[in-house]
């Protein structure tokens, strides 16, 4: 039977590579059993969640103006194929 | 091939009716105005000069972001990968975050703190500081936290785009979470 303790650094590379869905059922024991005695290593894997939450969430605030989308039209419009 | 002969009273309608849109989507990308604009009007170039394979089968709007799409991942396959490569050395860098026995280093500890994203007002106020935070990212990593986190691409896709190895991937990617964490947690009260 293969030790399945891993080390933090091993965890967090886990951490990570469960965001994309690629761990084996093997790598998913792993990590729930070094998540449960390591503290730190759950703080990482829920500042990690909420990075990528925030990062999907935000919404950006800024906006065009009538004058910008007029400039679009006109450059667009003016434009010379081969330009 | 049959002439669509779009005229420009339509084409003015394009930008009336998707530029807010498609404005919208590229600023969630690459967070500066300027490029965002950019995009935006290349965006309509390339439609007003090929409008005449615009065949309708999709609509007006999808053909739009479809070519926007397209720019962006232009755009981010231009960033030069190379300084941030030269400047990720794995022997340096894993010994940053983590001791000789693998273990978490002093002073590398992540901190707790988290937010609550159904009260409104801590919500913005978060957003506010991460958004200064996101700012001081270098352009690839914000590019690459923009694949992984709002497009959900694979970091085999996104390796594939930006030029990387997948080591120097993971470290970027962890590099760029501990800086985002570094100012989050300075700047960030709500813990």
């Amino acid at each position: 039977m293969t030790n399945s303790k891993i080390t933090c650094k091993k965890a967090v590379d886990l951490i990570s590579k469960k965001e994309e869905g690629k761990l084996s059922a093997f790598q998913r024991f792993q990590l729930w059993r070094h998540l449960a005695e390591c503290s730190l290593c759950r703080r990482f894997s829920a500042q990690n969640k909420l990075i990528a939450k925030a990062f999907g969430l935000r919404q950006p605030v800024e906006k065009l103006t009538e004058k910008q989308k007029e400039e679009i039209i006109e450059n667009v419009l003016g434009s010379k194929p081969g330009q | 091939m049959e002439r669509t002969n779009l005229s420009e009273t339509e084409f003015r309608k394009w930008v009336e009716d998707h530029s807010d849109l498609l404005f919208h989507y590229a600023m969630k990308r690459v967070g500066d105005e300027e490029l965002g604009r950019d995009l935006v009007q290349d965006t309509y170039l390339a439609a007003w000069r090929n409008r005449d394979s615009f065949r309708g089968e999709s609509s007006v709007k999808n053909w739009l972001l479809l070519i926007l799409k397209t720019r962006i991942i232009d755009h981010f396959r231009k960033l030069n990968t190379q300084a941030v490569v030269l400047e990720i050395s794995p022997e340096n860098d894993e010994g940053t975050f983590f001791d000789s026995e693998d273990h978490w280093r002093k002073g590398m500890y992540p901190s707790s703190f988290s937010v609550n994203f159904q009260n409104e007002i801590e919500g913005r106020d978060f957003f506010k500081v991460f958004e200064s935070c996101g700012k001081k990212l270098k352009q690839i990593q914000h590019a690459v936290f923009v694949m992984k986190y709002v497009d959900d691409l694979d970091s085999e896709e996104i390796c594939k785009i930006m030029g990387l190895t997948s080591s120097n991937y993971w470290v970027l990617i962890h590099r760029a979470k501990v800086q985002l964490r570094a100012c989050l947690e300075k700047n960030w009260i709500g813990k």
